[in-house]
C-alpha cells in the first residue's frame, strides 16, 4: 500500500472541491443577498491525507447599494425575510421585489413577501427601517400597507440552500423565530437599497492561485509516489 | 551491517519520509493542521524513522467571521465526548439548534460556567467575554495570557514550497539508495559467477 499515493491524491481532490466552491461563489457575485461559501477540510486519520469537512456559507453582512428596483429592500443586520410559495416557506436576504397582479409582493422567482399588501391604486410606496409599508393612495392619501417582520435562527449557517439566495430551514438550523426590525440592537430595513452578495473578487481570485497552486503541489507528490514504486517494481533488473 | 540491507533501510526510510511529506501536502488547506515531521536515524540496527508534531503556530488568516477564534499566547477550551477539557488554538464554531457553539468536530466550547450558549450576532472579544446585545453574557476558558483573536482562524502551518522540495528530496535519496543497492547486487553476483568459473 502505497500511502504517500493516496494522501497526495486527496490533497488534489480538496483542491479540486476549493476551485469548484471558489468558482460558485464568482458567478455569484453579482447575485443580490447571495452568501459565499467556503470548503473546509481536516486531517484525515494520522498521516492518511486530509477530507472534506463540510461545505460552510458565510452571512457576513453584503454591502448595500442603491438600486433602482420598484421595491428593493436591504436587511441591514441579522435576519431573512420569510417568503412563501405554493405553501412552501423559505428565507432570503435579497430584497428585490414587486408587486404581483393580486397585490401581493413577489421576488423574480415569484416567492411573495409575507405581511404586506399594496392596493392597486398606490401611487408611491416607502418602507420605514422598523418594517412598517406605506402607500400613498389617490382619494384617501397615506395609508399603511401591512408590516415586514423578519426571521432568524439559532443557527443560521445550518439553513439549506435551496437556490441562488434562498434557503429552508432544517433540524440543526433551529426555528424560525420572527422579529421586528427597527429595534436598538436588531436588524433595520434599509428602503431603495438592495444587499450586494458578500463575495469579493480579489480575494475569490487570490484562492483560486493559491488552490491552482496547492494542487499541483499535491500532483508533484502523486508523480513522486509513483515514480519510487516503479523504481521498486524494477529492482531486479538491476 | 549488510550493505544491501543498509539501502533497502534507506529506501524505507525515504518512503517513510515521502508518506509524511505528501500528507503534510494535503493538509495545506485544513485548518489548524500541524505539520508532522519524519526523523531517519541511522543506528547500530539500520535506518530507522521515528515521527514528531511541529506545533509552531500557522499564519492567522482573517475570516470576519465573529464565531471564528484563534488564540495567541495560549489556547481556549473544548469538551470533548468523554466530557474532558481540550485546549484548542483555532476553532471555526457554529451554534447549534441551542445555542452551543460547536467546533469543527462537534465539541462544545467551554466557558467559565460550561457550554457557552449564544445566539448570531454574539460577539467574542480579546479577553474571551462573549457579548449579545451589549450585555455580557459568558466568558471563555482560556490558558493563562492567552488573547482570543475573533474573526481569525490559524491556517496550517504546512509550508507547500517546503514539503514539495522534501518530496523532491525524498525521491532522490530513494533513487539514490536503489541504484547503490543494485550496484552492490552486481558486484557479489560478478564475485559469485567468477568464482564458481574458477572451479569449473
Amino acid at each position: 500500500m502505497n500511502r504517500a499515493l493516496y494522501a497526495a491524491a486527496t490533497g488534489m481532490a480538496a483542491q479540486a472541491q476549493t476551485l469548484d466552491v471558489v468558482a460558485d461563489n464568482l458567478a455569484n457575485a453579482d447575485v443580490a443577498g447571495f452568501k459565499r461559501a467556503t470548503a473546509t477540510f481536516a486531517a484525515l486519520g494520522d498521516g492518511l491525507g486530509t477530507a472534506p469537512a463540510g461545505v460552510r456559507r458565510l452571512f457576513e453582512q453584503g454591502k448595500l447599494e442603491k438600486s433602482g428596483g420598484p421595491f428593493d429592500i436591504a436587511i441591514e443586520g441579522e435576519g431573512f425575510f420569510s417568503v412563501e410559495r405554493d405553501g412552501r416557506h423559505a428565507y432570503t436576504r435579497a430584497g428585490a421585489f414587486a408587486r404581483a397582479s393580486d397585490g401581493t409582493l413577489r421576488n423574480a422567482e415569484g416567492w411573495q413577501l409575507a405581511g404586506v399588501h399594496i392596493p392597486a391604486d398606490a401611487t408611491a410606496l416607502d418602507v420605514a427601517a422598523d418594517g412598517h409599508v406605506f402607500v400613498t393612495l389617490a382619494d384617501r392619501g397615506r395609508q399603511e400597507a401591512g408590516r415586514i417582520r423578519l426571521t432568524e435562527f439559532a443557527a443560521p449557517e445550518r439553513l439549506q440552500s435551496i437556490g441562488s439566495a434562498l434557503f429552508v430551514a432544517t433540524s440543526e438550523s433551529g426555528r424560525a423565530r420572527a422579529v421586528s426590525p427597527g429595534g436598538e440592537h436588531g436588524p433595520k430595513l434599509v428602503f431603495g437599497a438592495l444587499e450586494r452578495a458578500n463575495v469579493s473578487i480579489v480575494e475569490s481570485m487570490m484562492a483560486i492561485l493559491g488552490a491552482q497552486r496547492a494542487y499541483e503541489a499535491n500532483a508533484k507528490g502523486v508523480q513522486a509516489a509513483d515514480e519510487m514504486q516503479r523504481i521498486a517494481n524494477n529492482l531486479h533488473r538491476g | 551491517m549488510d550493505g544491501i540491507e543498509l539501502m533497502a533501510g534507506a529506501m524505507h526510510a525515504a518512503q517513510a519520509r515521502l508518506d509524511v511529506s505528501a500528507s503534510n501536502l494535503s493538509n495545506v488547506s485544513s485548518a489548524g493542521f500541524e505539520r508532522r515531521i519524519a526523523h531517519a536515524t541511522l543506528g547500530e540496527r539500520g535506518i530507522s524513522v521515528s515521527r514528531s508534531v511541529d506545533r509552531t503556530q500557522g499564519p492567522l488568516e482573517r475570516t470576519g467571521r465573529a464565531f471564528d477564534l484563534a488564540a495567541t499566547g495560549g489556547s481556549f477550551f473544548v469538551r470533548d465526548a468523554h466530557g474532558h477539557a481540550i485546549p484548542v488554538r483555532s476553532a471555526s464554531l457554529t451554534l447549534d439548534a441551542n445555542g452551543a457553539l460547536l467546533d469543527e468536530h462537534a465539541r462544545p466550547l467551554l466557558g467559565t460556567n460550561g457550554i457557552v450558549r449564544a445566539s448570531a450576532g454574539a460577539t467574542i472579544d480579546a479577553q474571551g467575554v462573549v457579548r449579545a446585545d451589549g450585555a455580557a453574557i459568558a466568558r471563555l476558558r482560556v490558558t493563562p495570557g492567552a488573547s482570543v483573536e475573533s474573526g481569525f482562524l490559524e491556517r496550517s502551518n504546512v509550508d507547500a514550497m517546503r514539503e514539495m522540495v522534501d518530496v523532491l528530496s525524498a525521491q532522490r535519496a530513494f533513487e539514490t539508495a536503489q541504484k547503490t543497492l543494485s550496484a552492490i547486487d552486481e558486484a557479489r553476483s560478478k564475485d559469485v559467477n567468477d568464482v564458481v568459473r574458477v572451479k569449473a
